[in-house]
């Protein structure tokens, strides 16, 4: 249900809009358009525009779901990404990203919605073959502060180039704040991007499906 | 039939004369590494309309644009497209190679 739920609001943004390494803003005047499915207890759709490279606005939805006492958030928040530096050298690019947001959270125990605000940071390093990023978001509300962090290594079998498809192994590590997991949350990710589409899947250490879909445009 | 004959040399050279005239700006470009983040450039450039064509490079750190005859684009717009794009031009050149050639040798070398 949850990720019908999901699977649908991803589906609506994209048919508002005709349809970035996940990166929260594409560049000047682009659009992305992201759906994840994070093995359960993460389900998160996002769409943001860049006026300008440096930063994008937009909004997403956010569901938590804990999988130790099955306690659930809906988060619907408004949010500004910034990116703070980038390093454009001549094989390679790093990033720092910083990102803040305010919406309203739908909870579980109270049967109720209160205000809710996000903020978050990203660093990443990448070359054609090797990427590393790190990143880290967090949710509060009056009745709950979850923190998201989430750290990938990622490994190209070849160098992809600008028309042709790319190919990563990737492995994920996500860590939950918030009794929403216990303990870090491991995935194997198969992660395919060609142009200005992008697609991931992978299976976590509890054998649940990681899954990504993404667009710039 | 002559007239006709006389219209279609005449269009042939203006043809010719315009393609002498179309340039081939190559860009070393740095931050370039994945070709899904680099849409951008190739976006921002097209809508450029002195831009005829364009070819990106991830392996040779190169963005290539041919312009329509008789015109050019000034360095400064190029860099404003490729910074808006979120990337640092490192030297940019007018030459001779044509985006075929260049898309050839590409694929030449991809091959090897």
């Amino acid at each position: 249900m949850n990720l019908a739920r999901s699977l649908l609001a991803g589906t609506c943004l994209a048919g508002a809009m005709p349809m970035v390494h996940a990166k929260p803003i594409a560049f000047s005047h682009g659009t992305t358009v992201m759906a994840e499915y994070g093995a359960g207890t993460m389900t998160e759709a996002q769409v943001f525009y860049a006026p300008k490279y440096f930063y994008s606005l937009g909004g997403g939805y956010l569901e938590l779901e804990s999988d130790i006492d099955g306690k659930r958030r809906e988060i619907t928040y408004a949010r500004a990404n910034y990116l703070v530096k980038r390093w454009n050298m001549e094989a390679a690019q790093a990033n720092v990203f910083t990102w803040g947001g305010v919406g309203q959270a739908y909870v579980s125990e109270t049967n109720g919605h209160e205000f809710a605000w996000n903020a978050g940071a990203q660093a990443d390093y990448e070359t054609r073959r090797y990427y590393a990023s790190i990143k880290t978001d967090l949710q509060v509300a009056d009745t709950f502060t979850h923190r998201i962090d989430t750290l990938q290594l990622g490994i190209a079998p070849y160098k992809h180039d600008f028309d042709s498809l790319a190919t990563w192994f990737v492995v994920q590590g996500r860590n939950y704040t918030g009794d929403v997991h216990e303990g870090i949350e491991w995935a194997l990710l198969l992660r395919l991007f060609k142009k200005g589409a992008w697609v991931e899947a992978g299976v976590t250490d509890d054998g649940k499906l990681q899954a990504m879909a993404m667009v710039n445009f | 039939m002559k007239k006709t004959l006389l219209t279609t040399i005449f269009a042939a050279l203006a043809l010719l004369s315009g393609m002498a005239n179309a340039k081939t700006i190559e860009m070393k470009v740095y931050g370039l590494v994945c070709g899904f983040c680099a849409q951008g450039i190739e976006k921002t450039l097209r809508k450029n309309p002195a831009t005829a064509d364009v070819v990106v490079s991830l392996e040779h750190q190169l963005v290539a644009i041919a312009t329509r005859e008789g015109q050019d684009i000034p360095d400064a717009e190029l860099r404003k497209a490729l910074t808006d794009s979120g990337y640092d031009v490192k030297g940019i050149a007018r030459t001779e190679r044509t985006l075929d050639v260049i898309r050839t040798e590409i694929s030449q070398e991809k091959k090897k």
